[in-house]
């Protein structure tokens, strides 16, 4: 009972993250129709800019989230006006493939500057693991959880109660008729872009204390990522936080009770079973 | 003339290892060869059937652990064992492509992303079977003699004759493929395939034999692989950036061209073996890099280009 609440508090813990980045990807999709292959790596960027603030500056990785998301927010929108925009007209497989060039350039300069060593931030509050009820809760992702909650409530209350979050909702819902009311869908698609690479960067800004990383660490988290959107339905923000969740558990309790090598590919072989059977996603309607 | 071209082309292409002998330039084609025959068969369901697969490389392991395995356990010489990979590359793609063909686009490249994935997991643990991690190792080639000669395995020319063949016969046999019936059925599916199936096309079967040609292909370019790096493991022959190599040769050099993939792998593996030879790593950079410059700026890749171009000056 012990190892299964145990697993059951992991699962959630890193779910939650993996909520985030299924998120950022989902509102993407929603808006603009393409499946953005390059977003493990902003998960990755993310994660060495909060690595290198704090080896260069000290400067405590969840405190640095503060500056690191804006910046990313703008990133991504420069992204997106410069690189992306010129793409989306060619079709989703055109998209899909440039994304995928975008994804090992940034990869590959990534391992070229800073080799793939694997690395690991450690800090110093981070030792010990709290214990509530006799289960081990390592702090830095517990942090984490709380502080990928509040982004996630954020984000729907901004989706939810301003002026850009209803665009956003329109655009995603029907572009024509969303620029027919007179939303200016070019600002609505930089402005989600710059939304969806805030949220996978901030993923990886709260992981890096829990997590080995690498240069490529980001496709292992995009293929997640895929998972989650998919069991959610693409496109559904509700979907994404309840697949990342879905993901982080089935994970932790599979390598618990089904075996440790095999703990991969039951995200896999659930995300086949959803595209084939279910693909407006888990809770979706059907469309 | 302009008939004779192609053969006369492969006719120096054979006669190369008589003039050659610098065993790294040797090697650099033999590289090219291979991605050639890799973008080739990629080429036959992403360019002209216009199904977009990232999961190429489980056809290719396949094709190379079954001619390592054949070798090693069996003793099976590993040129029927290269055939027999080819083979067990497209048995695996029918169930492969009767499951991932049920969805479209986007969601059919996800899909194959997974099986190939799910692919690799079953080759790192069947450890009885695959060795697992540790990866499977050839020490010695078998002797032949061909016209009483005996062939040298430790040199690079009788890989680059080996090669060089497989690579003509994957492009003949994908010419003749497009240019017969179950090709027209492909293009019918691409620019639109509820149309197609209006009109009457089986659909999910053409793309299924263009699947099984193309896996077949794939899988006895990797016993090729298997044969000339006598060492295969996991992480080296199933790994997602195989896959996506493949799809960037053929999308650099040209969708829907024979010649496309030749001149894809001219380019990029001519740049990953020199990036190999001198700093270790860092090719991938230009990879996504050209990648990028292609979609935006020759979305029909640099061989679709240049024959418009030709085209259009005649």
């Amino acid at each position: 009972m012990e190892t299964f609440l145990q697993s059951l508090v992991n699962g959630t813990l890193t779910g939650s993250l993996y909520a985030m980045i299924g998120v950022g990807l989902t509102v993407i999709f929603g808006v603009m129709r393409i499946i953005n292959l390059a977003h493990g790596e902003m998960v990755m960027l993310g994660m060495f800019s909060a690595y290198w603030s704090y080896t260069l500056w000290k400067i405590d990785p969840f405190l640095s989230a503060i500056f690191w998301i804006p910046l990313f927010f703008i990133a991504g929108m420069l992204t997106y006006r410069h690189l992306l925009k010129a793409i989306i007209p060619g079709g989703e497989l055109n998209t899909l493939l440039y994304t995928a060039g975008l994804s090992l350039l940034v990869a590959n300069v990534a391992l070229f500057v800073w080799t793939g060593d694997y690395r690991t931030l450690n800090l110093p509050y981070a030792m010990t693991p709290l214990r509530p009820f006799g289960i081990a809760v390592p702090v830095p992702l517990a942090i984490a959880f709380v502080l990928a909650s509040l982004i996630t409530a954020g984000l729907y209350l901004f989706l939810g109660r301003t002026d850009i979050g209803r665009a956003v909702r329109a655009t995603s819902q029907n572009p024509e008729a969303a620029a027919l009311m007179g939303i200016n869908v070019e600002r609505v698609s930089m402005i989600t872009f710059g939304l969806g690479t805030a949220l996978a960067a901030s993923a990886g800004v709260l992981l890096v204390p829990s997590l080995y990383l690498y240069p490529t660490v980001g496709e292992i988290l995009l293929v997640k990522c895929f998972v989650i959107v998919v069991l959610g339905g693409l496109g559904s923000i509700p979907g994404a936080i309840a697949g990342g969740l879905l993901l982080g558990m089935v994970e932790s309790l599979g390598a618990v009770y089904v075996s440790v090598a095999y703990k991969d590919a039951i995200g896999f072989v659930m995300f086949l079973l959803v595209l084939l059977f279910r693909p407006q996603g888990l809770f979706g309607a059907r469309p | 003339m302009k008939k004779a071209l192609p053969f006369i082309a492969a006719l120096v292409l054979l006669l190369v290892p008589l003039g050659v002998s610098n065993q790294f330039f040797l090697h650099v084609g033999i590289t090219v060869l291979m991605w050639t025959s890799l973008g080739v068969a990629w080429n036959l369901l992403g360019g002209y059937a216009g199904q977009i697969s990232f999961g190429h490389a489980a056809f290719f392991g396949a094709g190379a652990y079954t001619t390592m395995i054949l070798f090693l356990r069996f003793g099976l010489a590993p040129w029927y064992g290269m055939a027999l990979g080819g083979i067990v590359g497209a048995l695996i793609s029918i169930p492969i492509g009767l499951i991932c063909f049920r969805l479209r686009g986007p969601y059919f490249s996800l899909s194959t992303l997974a099986v190939a994935e799910i692919i690799r997991l079953v080759a790192l643990n069947w450890e009885s079977l695959t060795n697992g991690p540790v990866g499977l190792l050839i020490t010695s080639l078998p002797h032949v003699s061909f016209l009483g000669i005996t062939v040298n395995w430790e040199r690079k020319e009788p890989f680059f004759i080996i090669i060089a063949l497989l690579a003509l016969c994957s492009m003949l046999a994908a010419y003749l493929f497009v240019r017969a019936r179950p090709g027209s059925y492909l293009a019918a599916i691409r620019e639109d395939e509820d149309a197609a199936e209006a009109i009457g096309i089986n659909t999910t079967r053409a793309k299924v034999n263009v699947l099984a040609l193309s896996a077949f292909l794939t899988g006895v370019a990797g016993g090729f692989y298997g044969l000339y790096f006598r060492y295969v493991d996991p992480d080296t022959v199933f790994l997602i950036s195989l896959s996506i190599e493949m799809v960037f040769i053929a999308v650099v050099g040209g969708l829907r061209t024979i010649g496309g993939p030749v001149v894809g792998a001219v380019f990029l593996a001519t740049i990953a073996e020199l990036f190999r030879d001198r700093l270790a790593s860092g090719h991938l950079i230009f990879y996504g890099l050209f990648m990028m410059l292609v979609i935006r700026y020759l979305p029909e890749g640099i061989w679709g280009r240049v024959r418009r171009a030709l085209n259009m000056r005649r």
